[in-house]
């Protein structure tokens, strides 16, 4: 067969091509990638079987869970038991004074380094982040973390419409390996809003969508992590977006441009 | 925050993720328990001078530390093809011929059973990085910080380890295809 470039740059390609589909490259890249995807059928070939790698790997590789006795040896590190409780001494004090003191002069240069003082400003924001997580945690203890179970988002949609006269855009990204499970209503700040569950393999992001209230941008935050959950949000037409789940920041990230991307062509 | 609260909160929610990784890199459960447990009390004693902002990243790269410890001592044999690692890591980075047409490929109908098998037998340097990439869902920066190799051996060593697993996985669905 004809080799359309030479040998080095083919496996040039292979590696783009992978970075492209771990969307690790740039803007400028990406669309390189997809001009030679355009014309190149061997590459858009391999393309397609990365793809289906992928997605058999989501829906085929389950995942782990510890069991209760692991669980409990590993807490058991940090908490030994019967270990005696000491009595708090001044040297221990003030040594746990000058641990809290390194922290706070971390944080500040954290925070003075990057600019960023949304988590420090009281918004009722972080308050909602705060609540979304905890209802999350909540949902993943029930026997099902939604009210209604249903890939196909128009029979979640109107059951939303059902319930509260409201519904968000809801998106199919089971393509991409994040199928829709359901739909739930949350209690939030008194008011009851509608929540999206998708599934990641075996874990779940919920994704709650408040009606317009405050001001925040348009564009996705930076994944902030509460109790080891990360949590991002964005605006949407009528909605602002909260995507909270325990997979990987990335991953989630990859989750929320994925359904910015389809809620656009809705 | 003490170190049991940094322990509870860097620590803990990643034990499953933990689990995993150690199980594909040992091969069975018994000894992946024996790794995490190892990593969580070293995870532990690192706790306090840690600030590292991705924590479950941060567990990963112990647990793969750990794991490598006692497969050395444990199967010494799976770390010879290390070994020499220009000429092995520019084998045959080609890509998979595409004679069989998409129709054909039944990669994503691979049951479970014959994707793990496909993957364990993965040379353990590419299992790394695939299972890091596409179970624990690392970036290509955390990668190549976990396994403390250069981001263009992660990405290469990436590319290579899907393209065996396709092969495996695809040979053996044209072959089931063509029986049929």
């Amino acid at each position: 067969m004809i080799k359309p470039t030479s040998w080095s740059s083919r496996e040039e390609s292979l590696l783009l091509l992978n970075a492209y589909i771990d969307d690790e490259l740039d803007a400028a890249s990406v669309l390189d990638v997809e001009r030679r995807l355009e014309s190149d059928a061997a590459l858009k070939a391999e393309h397609d079987r990365l793809r289906q790698l992928r997605s058999a790997l989501a829906s085929q590789v389950a995942d782990e869970r510890a069991s209760d006795d692991l669980r409990r040896r590993i807490a058991e590190i940090a908490d030994p038991p019967g270990a005696v409780v000491v009595p708090l001494r001044s040297w221990f004090e003030a040594r746990d004074g000058w641990r809290r003191l390194a922290m706070a002069a971390a944080l500040a240069a954290f925070v003075a380094g990057t600019g960023t003082y949304s988590f420090l400003r009281q918004d009722p924001v972080s308050n909602d982040v705060a609540a979304i997580v905890s209802d999350h945690r909540r949902a993943l203890l029930a026997a099902t973390p939604y009210d209604i179970a249903s890939s196909d988002r128009h029979t979640v949609k109107p059951w939303f419409d059902s319930k509260l006269a409201l519904s968000p855009q809801v998106v199919d990204l089971a393509a991409w390996g994040f199928p829709l499970a359901g739909g739930r209503v949350e209690i939030l700040d008194g008011k009851a809003v509608p929540v999206l569950v998708y599934q990641r393999r075996a874990h779940v992001i919920s994704v709650v969508a408040v009606p317009h209230t405050g001001e925040h941008t348009a564009a996705p935050s930076r994944p902030e992590t509460r109790d080891g959950y990360s949590v991002i949000r964005w605006r949407g037409r009528d909605f602002d977006y909260f995507a909270v789940s325990d997979v990987a920041e990335s991953e989630l990230s990859d989750f929320v441009a994925r359904w910015r991307d389809a809620a656009i062509d809705h | 925050m003490d170190d049991k609260q940094l322990f509870a909160e860097a620590v803990l929610p990643h034990v499953d993720d933990a689990l995993a990784l150690a199980r594909w890199l040992t091969g069975n459960l018994t000894d992946a328990e024996d790794v995490v447990q190892e990593a969580c009390i070293r995870a532990f004693r690192a706790i306090s001078s840690t600030r590292d902002a991705n924590s479950r990243a941060w567990l990963l790269a112990i647990v793969r530390n750990t794991a490598f410890t006692w497969i050395a001592k444990n199967r010494p044999k799976v770390m010879v093809m290390t070994d020499d690692e220009g000429t092995f890591e520019r084998a045959g980075l080609e890509m998979v011929e595409p004679q069989a047409s998409p129709e054909t490929m039944l990669i994503e109908k691979a049951d479970s059973e014959h994707l793990h098998k496909a993957i364990a037998a993965l040379p353990i340097a590419y299992r790394e990085v695939l299972v890091l990439r596409e179970i624990e869902g690392l970036s290509y920066q955390e990668i190549a910080r976990a396994l403390s190799i250069p981001i263009g051996t992660a990405m290469s060593r990436l590319a290579r380890a899907r393209s065996l697993l396709i092969q495996r996985i695809g040979m053996a669905g044209t072959g089931k295809a063509g029986a049929a």
